[in-house]
């Protein structure tokens, strides 16, 4: 899950299914789906907001939807 | 030519516009939504351009994005201006699809190549305008590199219609296109197939639009059988159709018009982010921030300068207009009115004009480095406890400056629940407008903690505003999940163009305000406080303005300020915050700050000077704040509860604070 991968760890995404859909929707425009590379850059404390890049661009999401998108670790 | 300027936020949009018009201003309130146009006329005087807000797609999730696509639909415009950013084609492309199968002429921007070429990608501009059918004009909006050029492609008369059938979506979406052109006949004022597709995608404006030409039953009909011959043919739903077709299309244009090569750098950005969003250190480094901008607005920049506003304004000015006044032989009440009323009142207002500025500087620095959206990642875990999100926390700090701005950034959450917490809470954020209240209080009282006092009252807003978040959300606002996804755009180093622009845009408003409202105002108070029951000129105690102010003071009595000086200015605060300090300059009648707060010592103890700016600053949304939240909310209900709360939190927290601050011995 992307949720568990740590600190400049990088993934593919596999399942963007699970999350809630306005959040997809908004991930989609940004370029973000099944088959993105990403790259954890960094998880805020108290299980707060992680931060991904993907293609030079830096989107921030909550930890509760990282944990339902499925990666592959790369 | 009318000229509309579209492209993905984050690209440089405002960068671009402010180069390529000389000249701008804000349009309020045209048709359908209630929001406000920046329209500029170009340089080179041929044409006026419009700023929209920036959106990913013509499909809006928040409020903000669905102006560009109700603009579409209502407005007539020329020619389309979209600015794409090199180094995040793909992305970039969905929305000039869109915005291509509109049909009319377009002009493509084509920013950061130098960005992108710093990523390994190489754009090849004239093989992109040929694939796209429109004109490509590469530019640097933020050193203005290339807007000349582009200026003349844009403006110039002619321009070829674009390639709007650059997707192919398949023989059953032209079938259905064709279907609803049949059903339109001749209604339809746009492009069909632009309209089909914003349709299949499930676009609500559109759907809206439609279904007000052809009725809603058979407009749904319609789409519900086009979902299901798309849902038995190719397995997926229809809007994620349209995008796999369109997303297939624009990986064949990178590939032509663009190269890749491998020469990844770390940039500037991420060692900064590496920092200012460090797990440990982000919410220090946030308020340390905060801080800075604190103690420079109060204490080492802005109290010298208004110190030294406030000599010229009432000394060398009021002499000056003083010994005209008497050379002239003006009457008693001329006299009166203008150095009492006009420069007391107006006078008393404009000295905090620096303050103000350095405050509106840090704001628009603020935006315009992109840390702003850091600031909602370093929130966002506080903010989703209390049933906000972190994006909520920028309309709160725009909120500084001025409610207004702050509640209208709202739209940006894309939630109406949020949203309408947001635009319910922000007016408890201390704007500018406050800020003169505090001055004046903190200096008179407080004089050797001035700064860390102010802080202390912006602090208190921020914490009342997240409670009653929390109470909100968990009581009249319950149910809706909350929202948080938010770009973090490259760190961009502010240019002082654009700064001072952006400073001046915020701040005139004040200026403009002291010169119309709070002028008309000072008069209108003053006059109040030169007449009473027993005709003109009388003892101020016996004034009309004493009767009214009188009439209110008892019920501040528990609160510490039962004068009816404080009555009369609370009632004044209403029409405009800055108003409290025009009447406190009339009615305490002194010739300038200094002196006023040598008064003010007799009317307020430190405890209750205390008192009274924690109820100014919650106590009621200024006249041009509650306007804003109607016009936001469109609902009554929710306008009066905003009044209702704010005076109810106020008088109790001020009761609590005054009472037991007496209690542990403060006076």
């Amino acid at each position: 899950m992307l949720g568990n991968l740590k600190k400049g760890e990088k993934g593919k995404i596999l399942n963007i299914s699970g999350i809630d859909q306005l959040v997809r929707r908004r991930l989609l425009d940004m370029g973000i789906t099944e088959g993105t590379e990403v790259c954890m850059k960094c998880l805020m404390p108290f299980g707060g907001p992680v931060m991904i890049e993907t293609c030079g661009q830096c989107v921030a999401i909550r930890r509760k939807e990282a944990v339902q998108i499925e990666v592959e670790r790369l | 030519m009318d000229i509309a300027l579209i492209g993905n936020p984050n690209t440089g949009k405002t960068s671009l516009f402010n180069n390529l018009t000389g000249s701008y201003e804000y349009v309020g309130n045209w048709s359908g939504v209630t929001v406000e146009k920046k329209i500029g006329k170009f340089k080179n005087n041929r044409a006026i351009l419009i700023d929209l807000p920036g959106i990913y797609s013509l499909n809006p999730l928040s409020k903000d994005e669905g102006v560009v696509t109700q603009f579409l639909l209502t407005e007539s415009v020329d020619k389309m201006l979209n600015i794409l950013d090199a180094s995040q084609l793909e992305r970039n492309l969905h929305l000039t699809i869109q915005l291509l199968e509109y049909g009319k002429p377009a002009i493509i921007g084509l920013n950061m190549m130098d960005v992108a070429l710093k990523r390994g990608i190489k754009i090849d501009p004239e093989k992109l305008a040929k694939i796209l059918g429109v004109p490509v004009a590469p530019v640097v909006a933020r050193t203005g590199k290339g807007c000349k050029n582009l200026e003349e492609v844009v403006t110039n008369g002619a321009a070829p219609l674009p390639n709007d059938k650059l997707v192919d979506y398949g023989q059953e979406i032209n079938e259905a296109v064709k279907e609803l052109s049949d059903l339109l006949g001749e209604k339809a004022k746009h492009s069909v197939r632009w309209l089909a597709l914003q349709l299949f995608e499930g676009n609500q404006y559109v759907k809206r639009y439609l279904a007000g030409l052809l009725g809603a039953d058979a407009l749904d009909s319609f789409i519900h059988s086009v979902k299901s011959i798309i849902l038995n043919k190719y397995n997926l739903p229809l809007d994620q159709y349209i995008f796999r077709q369109r997303k297939e299309m624009i990986e064949k244009i990178v590939l032509d018009a663009a190269q890749r090569s491998d020469q990844a750098k770390v940039p500037l950005t991420e060692k900064v982010d590496a920092i200012v969003t460090n797990k440990f250190l982000g919410l220090p480094i946030f308020f340390l921030l905060m801080y800075l901008m604190f103690m420079l607005t109060f204490d080492w920049l802005g109290f010298p300068l208004s110190d030294l506003l406030d000599g010229f304004i009432t000394g060398t000015l009021a002499n000056g207009v003083d010994s005209l006044l008497t050379a002239a032989g003006a009457s008693a009440f001329i006299h009166s009115l203008i150095l009492d009323g006009i420069i007391g009142g107006v006078g008393g207002v404009l000295v905090f004009v620096p303050q103000i500025f350095i405050l509106f500087f840090f704001i628009s620095l603020l935006e315009d480095s992109g840390y702003m959206a850091r600031v909602a990642l370093v929130m966002d875990r506080l903010m989703e406890s209390v049933g906000l999100n972190g994006k909520a926390f920028i309309p709160m700090i725009i909120g500084f400056g001025c409610n207004v701005p702050g509640i209208m950034a709202a739209r940006t959450i894309e939630t109406p629940k949020e949203r309408l917490l947001t635009i319910l809470l922000t007016p408890l954020m201390s704007c500018s407008a406050r800020l003169p209240v505090y001055a004046l209080f903190v200096g008179a009282f407080f004089a050797g903690s001035k700064a860390f006092v102010v802080l202390s009252i912006y602090i208190l807003g921020i914490a009342v505003a997240l409670i009653l978040a929390k109470v909100f959300s968990s009581t009249v606002l319950k149910g809706e999940t909350s929202l948080f996804v938010i770009e973090l755009p490259p760190y961009r180093l502010p240019q002082f163009r654009a700064l001072s622009r952006s400073t001046w845009d915020k701040g005139k408003g004040f200026i403009k305000k002291a010169g119309t409202f709070i002028f008309a105002g000072s008069v209108f108070i003053w006059l109040l406080s030169y007449t009473g029951p027993d005709g003109v000129n009388v003892n101020m105690d016996n004034s009309f303005l004493a009767y009214i102010g009188g009439f209110l003071a008892p019920l501040f009595k528990p609160l510490g300020f039962d004068t009816w000086q404080a009555g009369a200015s609370l009632i004044t605060g209403f029409l405009a915050k800055e108003a409290i300090i025009s009447t406190m300059n009339i009615i305490y009648f002194v010739p300038d700050e200094a002196s006023l707060q040598g008064l003010l010592a007799n009317y307020y103890t430190p405890l209750s000077a205390y008192s009274f700016m924690v109820f100014i600053l919650l106590y009621i949304p200024c006249l041009a704040t509650t306007a804003t939240i109607y016009k936001e909310t469109r609902s009554k209900k929710w306008t009066v509860f905003s009044i209702g709360y704010a005076l109810a939190i106020a008088y109790v927290l001020a009761l609590v604070i005054y009472q037991g601050g007496r209690l542990i011995g403060f006076h």
